[in-house]
């Protein structure tokens, strides 16, 4: 059984750190670079990801990014440029990036639990709401200059020692 | 060789086929399964020598995927790859018969250390 009740901002920290440096940073040269928390515009468009935790820890893990970066990041997991990756290919891909990372919080909070299949949404500007959960963590980047937030939501009972 | 992946994200099956180029296993005839059903089907009809699974999958999960093929007799080589890392998990995994289970993300290294003794 775990101990920890709700992953720490470094865990979140290396564990994007390392989905990145595997597979969308692999020459070390366009890193995920934590900045201030980005403003989207009402018609901004966005593409948003999120895979749930349920079970003995109660939680969201979303990733939360341009539609530049989602496109980008669908191109860097296909080796495909750009223009190239479809909606499917986007959607997939960023579906991914938060299964790598939302798996990997899995195995820091308690068990068992089980991790839902990815959801992704479009839309434009970022309005989501989680009711019933708050954020634990959060990591604000920029990535190739387009912003990619990393979000870890917890129920209202979870994530307070 | 034959080696069967079986994930329900083609960008996940895509990676999992430059990696294994990567880490040298040029040559091999790959097979592709969408879900744990499909990989059913296929370990049944295209006989791999090795399944590379994700374990959360639609229709049927990586973990009932082997269960199946251990209970109805197919020993065939059996290895995870997937973002669930835990201790549990990888208990669970050995206890049911896989030969190792690869944590995302990965690397072409961690390919070759747990592939090479399955397909040396």
């Amino acid at each position: 059984m775990s101990t920890l009740v709700a992953p720490f901002q470094e865990d979140l920290e290396a564990i994007t750190a390392d989905v990145w440096g595997s597979f969308l940073d692999v020459d070390g040269d366009t890193p995920l670079v934590a900045g201030a928390p980005h403003r989207w515009a009402e018609h901004d468009a966005t593409t948003s990801a999120v895979v749930s935790i349920t079970g003995a820890w109660q939680g969201h893990v979303i990733i939360e990014c341009s539609a530049r970066a989602a496109r980008m990041v669908a191109a860097a997991l296909l080796a495909l440029p750009e223009d190239e990756a479809s909606e499917d290919d986007v959607a997939d891909a960023v579906g991914e990036l938060a299964n790598m990372i939302g798996g990997n919080v899995k195995s820091l909070v308690a068990s068992p639990s089980a991790l839902s299949l990815p959801h992704v949404v479009t839309q434009p500007g970022s309005h989501q709401s989680w009711p019933g959960a708050e954020e634990v963590c959060r990591i604000d980047g920029a990535w190739n200059g387009e912003a990619v937030t990393v979000m870890v939501y917890a129920g209202v009972n979870e994530g307070k020692s | 060789m034959k080696i069967l992946i079986a994930d329900d994200s083609r960008v996940m099956r895509q990676i999992v086929t430059r990696t294994l180029r990567q880490a040298g296993y040029t040559g091999h005839e790959l097979v592709e399964a969408a879900n744990g059903r499909e990989a059913l089907d296929l370990v049944g009809s295209e006989k791999p020598d090795l399944v590379l699974s994700d374990w959360n999958m639609p229709e049927m999960s990586g973990i009932e995927l082997l269960r199946a093929l251990r209970a109805g007799g197919n020993a065939v080589a059996f290895g995870f790859v997937t973002s669930e890392g835990s201790a549990e998990m990888r208990e669970m995994a050995s206890a049911a018969g896989a030969a190792f289970l690869i944590a995302k993300p990965f690397t072409a290294d961690t390919f070759s250390d747990h592939l090479d003794p399955v397909l040396a």
